[in-house]
């Protein structure tokens, strides 16, 4: 009787600490056999949808990505920033602003909390060839009130 | 065991009643504004929570799994002004389910997937201003019961299923319609008779965008006498024939703003030549954007040769290359050219213009000079240009100029002072790099100026004249430059009109007393990201319109509390964050004093201590002023029995033969001697035994009763048989004193031997020598007995001076309380000890 108040007892004491702290599921971007692209969503709210087309070693300028998710802000201004990191020491830093409040460049500029965003064509990224070895990019997509609207934590496999 | 299973009893049903006691009764939603706004999202919420107050104005409730709204469902909330239900899987929305919501201004439904909307489902919403019905799987403008919302402004529709244009018959009801959003449908024809409502109930401030739509035809004269006030159609047509044709079925359409092109990331035109642009010149235009046309090129200036009435032309994202020449007789007051890749910078010359902008082109790094007399408004920002001398009219071709924004370029040599350009009001050289700023005053002749940005400019400000002139000056910023020596010098002496000042980034370290002297209108002010030690509110002192203070990210450690009484009268904000605090007892004062001052004070929780090490990275407001005072406590109890020891040790001193009398050393007074003391000296010595000998020793603490042949001897008695009766027998000790005198006097010498002798005879009297006087050794040597005596043991010496005398008495009274001393070596001992 003792044994089982007593559980009950570190049961209820431990209860509220468990609820929330589940990170979202990795997910693959692209594979090819000698590049491998991994992502994670880091924003607690949402896990969202990334592929990239062709995926390889020889890195093609302009490649064509397809990205989805729901807003969960309004986007009448969202800014891009990106970090690439190799073994913790930060290689490139990064900002560009995707949509600007005048003159809307994209078609989902200017959409509100609850609309998808659904975006399929090329990013402006150099060619180049990816030297071997593994990367961290952290790509943050942000508000005009630096409010996330996405966040991922990346890992770019090159062998 | 027993008792753990007690307690666990107890304590299970507390804590089970505890959890259900929720300081906040509206749960799970976050109070936002109290008793107005109110936050529900993602809290998976099954019903409308019953808990928020009625008065609640402002609901947010997206992205719960709602699924369902039943008539009067928001009877609760007859306040609301805002009712956000996006993402809340709602199929079924029935009759009056917004019934009550009198007051509603703003209702959004986006991205609910609706299969039965009732026809009274918008019932009652008699205020509806806004309505978003984006992404509800609506397939006609015709089936949307809205046709009651006679307050309605603004209808999104986007990204829905609607194939027809047809505006409604309800639409007629809908006169406050300002805005239609019917993007990213199924539009694919446009029939006359769709627009057949506006021909009847002409809604003159509609602006009505119909982008991603894939238009494949618009029945010519389907806009004829139609107006509006913005049309656009960016992204809907795939084949440039399709758009020529298109845009000449838009003939007879008057419209303020046109917008046409494309989006970055929707491209579907196949090609682009000037013709499809020909029929514009059917359509009256006041305002005129086309932006992000792939193949936009005007190497052909007649592509805008039917907009040459329209008063303003946007041109954004478009391949322009050259824009020369352009016609004379255009009436453009306005041009706006945004990242249009021009190899060569436009030479216009074109009087109508008021407004030119030209951003964000890269391709071309020096400017060629304009010719707009009318100019008025000029924007030549983020184009990483060179200037190798600005400005003045002739640059530009005007006197007429107010603003001026060369933000963001690449080097600005300022080898002209405006000259023409009086009329400035806005100027702004931010993030471009200023050459020659400081070799004379630059902006004398802006005296109507109000807003001067050179923040980031690498300007390192010497000559203190560089803003004379600015009389008019209201906001200046200046963040990201340096001063000579890092010291701020009185360089604001003609910006009397200040309002806003911004010195952040500046690397400043000291600033002169009289800096701010002149800034009577000063409201605010930033210090913040420079160097400075000390928080100086004394240049501040008589600025009494000054209202915010930002001294934030400096390293200040603890400024003074008596500086900080002279705070200017109105101010309201002080922003003191991210400095060096040092959270230690000697800052106490000012420690205190934000804690008092915390009204004031911006992000008061974000004050950390700096130092010492233990407290490092902790809130200042977590410094406990109860530490100092225990450290005070301490000290101060310290001090106090230092104190009480020291004052015990000198009472004790001054008062030892007092407490040998109370502890009880009256044994000397107690047996058969009459005396402490026989004294045996020459009579030449007798004024000093009578004036200091007996007088201290008879008369002080504790008293000693001294036998002296003078007073004490039996008159009719042989002197040998006083010596020896009332000397040496009533006696405890004796003392000699020992001068020139005595060893040349005969009595004395006989009155020792017999001491001596006596001292054998009984075995108490002990011998206290007291040299008065120093004796020749040679004297002292025909008496060998004294003389050996003397070298041997340890006699008293009479010294003159006021310590000497006190170590003597003292020493005196300690060998004559001293017991009973066997011998001269007992005494002495007695007076080491």
């Amino acid at each position: 009787m003792g044994g089982l108040t007593a559980a009950l007892l570190i049961w209820a004491l431990l209860l509220p600490k468990g609820g929330s702290g589940e990170a979202w599921p990795i997910h693959t971007a692209c594979k090819d056999s000698s590049l491998e692209v991994l992502y994670q969503s880091c924003d607690p709210l949402q896990d969202f949808g990334f592929s990239i087309d062709q995926c390889s070693k020889d890195l093609k300028p302009n490649l064509s990505i397809r990205l989805g998710l729901i807003l969960r802000e309004n986007i009448k201004e969202l800014f891009l920033d990106i970090a690439l990191l190799t073994k913790g020491s930060s290689i490139l830093n990064f900002s560009y602003p995707i949509c600007e409040g005048d003159h809307p460049k994209f078609s989902f500029c200017g959409r509100s909390k609850g609309e998808q965003l659904y975006y399929v064509g090329p990013v402006n990224n150099p060619g180049l060839l990816v030297p071997e070895g593994e990367y961290q990019v952290l790509l943050e997509l942000y508000d005009e009130n630096r409010s996330t609207v996405a966040c991922a934590n990346a890992t770019v496999i090159c062998s | 065991m027993m008792p753990f299973s007690h307690l666990a009893g107890t304590l299970i049903p507390a804590m089970t009643f505890l959890s259900y006691l929720r300081p906040e009764s509206w749960e799970p939603c976050v109070e936002v504004v109290p008793n107005i706004s109110y936050q529900c999202m993602e809290v998976n919420l099954y019903k409308i929570p019953d808990n928020i107050p009625s008065s609640a104005k402002n609901l947010d409730l997206s992205f719960n799994p709602l699924r369902h709204l039943g008539s009067h469902s928001f009877s609760n909330f007859p306040e609301l002004r805002v009712l956000d239900l996006s993402r809340c899987e709602i199929q079924t929305i029935e009759d009056n389910a917004y019934q009550g919501l009198n007051h509603l201004f703003t209702l959004k439904l986006t991205g609910n997937p609706i299969q039965h909307l009732a026809l009274g489902a918008f019932a009652g919403l008699s205020s509806l201003q806004k309505l978003v019905a984006v992404e509800i799987n609506l397939t006609s403008l015709e089936d949307f019961p809205i046709g009651h919302l006679k307050t309605l402004k603004e209808l999104n529709v986007a990204h829905n299923s609607i194939h027809s244009f047809k505006l409604p018959e309800y639409f007629s009801n809908l006169t406050n319609l300002e805005h239609l959003d019917l993007s990213n449908n199924r539009i694919q024809n446009i029939y006359h008779k769709d627009l057949q409502i506006l021909h009847q109930i002409p809604l003159l401030s509609l602006s009505l965008d119909l982008s991603l739509n894939m238009i494949d035809f618009i029945q010519p004269g389907a806009f004829k006498g139609i107006r509006l006030h913005k049309l656009t159609l960016r992204s809907n047509f795939d084949k440039m024939n399709v758009m020529k044709t298109c845009i000449q079925a838009l003939a007879g359409l008057e419209v303020h703003q046109l917008v046409l092109g494309e989006f970055k990331n929707e491209r579907n035109l196949d090609r682009f030549d000037k013709s499809a642009l020909e029929g514009l010149c059917n359509l009256t235009i006041e305002e005129f954007q086309i932006a992000y046309l792939e193949d936009f090129s005007s190497n052909d200036i007649g592509v805008f040769n039917c907009l040459a009435n329209v008063s303003a032309v946007s041109l954004v994202d478009l391949w322009l290359n050259k824009l020369e020449s352009l016609p004379k007789d255009f009436r453009w007051q306005s041009l706006e050219l945004v990242n249009c890749r021009f190899e060569q910078f436009p030479a216009l010359a074109l009087p109508s213009l008021k407004t030119f902008v030209l951003t964000a082109n890269r391709d071309s790094k020096t400017v060629v000079d304009f010719e707009l007399p009318s100019l008025e408004f000029l924007d030549l920002s983020g184009n990483g240009l060179n200037f190798r001398s600005c400005c003045s009219h002739s640059d530009f071709g005007t006197t007429r100029l107010k603003y001026l924004d060369m933000s963001f370029n690449n080097i600005i040599v300022m080898g002209s002072n405006f000259l023409g350009l009086e009329q400035l009001e806005h100027l702004d050289f931010r993030s471009s790099t200023l050459k020659q700023a400081n070799d004379f005053s630059i902006f004398l002749s802006l005296t109507k100026l109000l807003y001067l940005d050179i923040s980031h400019t690498h300007t390192r400000v010497v000559f203190h004249g560089i803003f004379h002139g600015l009389y008019s000056l209201k906001v200046l910023k200046m963040a990201g430059n340096s001063f000579r020596d890092n010291f701020l010098p009185a360089i604001f002496t003609d910006l009397t009109n200040l309002t806003f000042l911004d010195l952040s980034h500046c690397k400043v370290e000291q600033v002169s007393q009289g800096a701010f002297d002149s800034l009577l209108r000063l409201q605010v002010i930033n210090m913040s990201y420079n160097n400075l030690l000390l928080l100086d509110i004394l240049p501040f002192k008589y600025l009494h319109s000054l209202q915010v203070l930002d001294y934030s990210f400096n390293h200040i450690v603890a400024p003074k509390v008596q500086k900080l009484q002279h705070l200017p009268s109105n101010l309201t904000l002080l922003n003191l964050t991210q400095n060096d605090f040092a959270c230690v007892c000697e800052h106490q004062s000012f420690l205190q004093w934000v804690k008092d001052q915390r009204w004031l004070l911006v992000e008061v929780e974000q004050m950390m201590c700096a130092t010492p090490l233990d407290m490092q990275g902790m809130p200042v407001l977590s410094f406990r002023n109860t530490t100092c005072q225990m450290n005070k406590i301490i000290i101060s109890v310290s001090v106090l029995s230092v104190l009480v020891v020291s004052l015990t040790v000198v009472l004790v001193y001054k008062f030892y033969f007092h407490l040998m009398l109370l502890a009880g050393c009256k044994r000397f007074g107690g047996d058969e001697c009459t005396y402490d003391a026989f004294v045996i000296y020459s009579s030449q010595d007798e004024d000093w035994v009578r004036n200091e000998l007996v007088k201290n020793l008879e008369e002080g603490v504790p008293p000693f009763q001294l036998c002296l042949h003078y007073r004490d001897f039996i008159p009719g008695v042989a002197i040998a048989a006083n010596i020896i009766q009332e000397g040496f027998h009533k006696s405890r000790k004796v003392i000699v004193v020992v001068s020139q005198h005595f060893i040349q006097s005969r009595w004395c010498i006989f009155e020792y031997e017999i001491a001596q002798t006596w001292q054998f005879l009984s075995s108490r009297a002990g011998i206290i020598f007291i040299i008065l006087q120093k004796v020749e050794k040679s004297l002292l040597r025909q008496q060998m007995e004294l003389y050996r005596l003397l070298n041997r043991n340890t006699y008293l010496e009479w010294e003159d001076s006021v310590l000497g005398k006190h170590i003597f008495w003292r020493r005196l009274r300690k060998a004559l309380l001293a017991g009973k001393p066997q011998s001269p070596e007992g005494a002495a001992d007695a007076e080491n000890n």
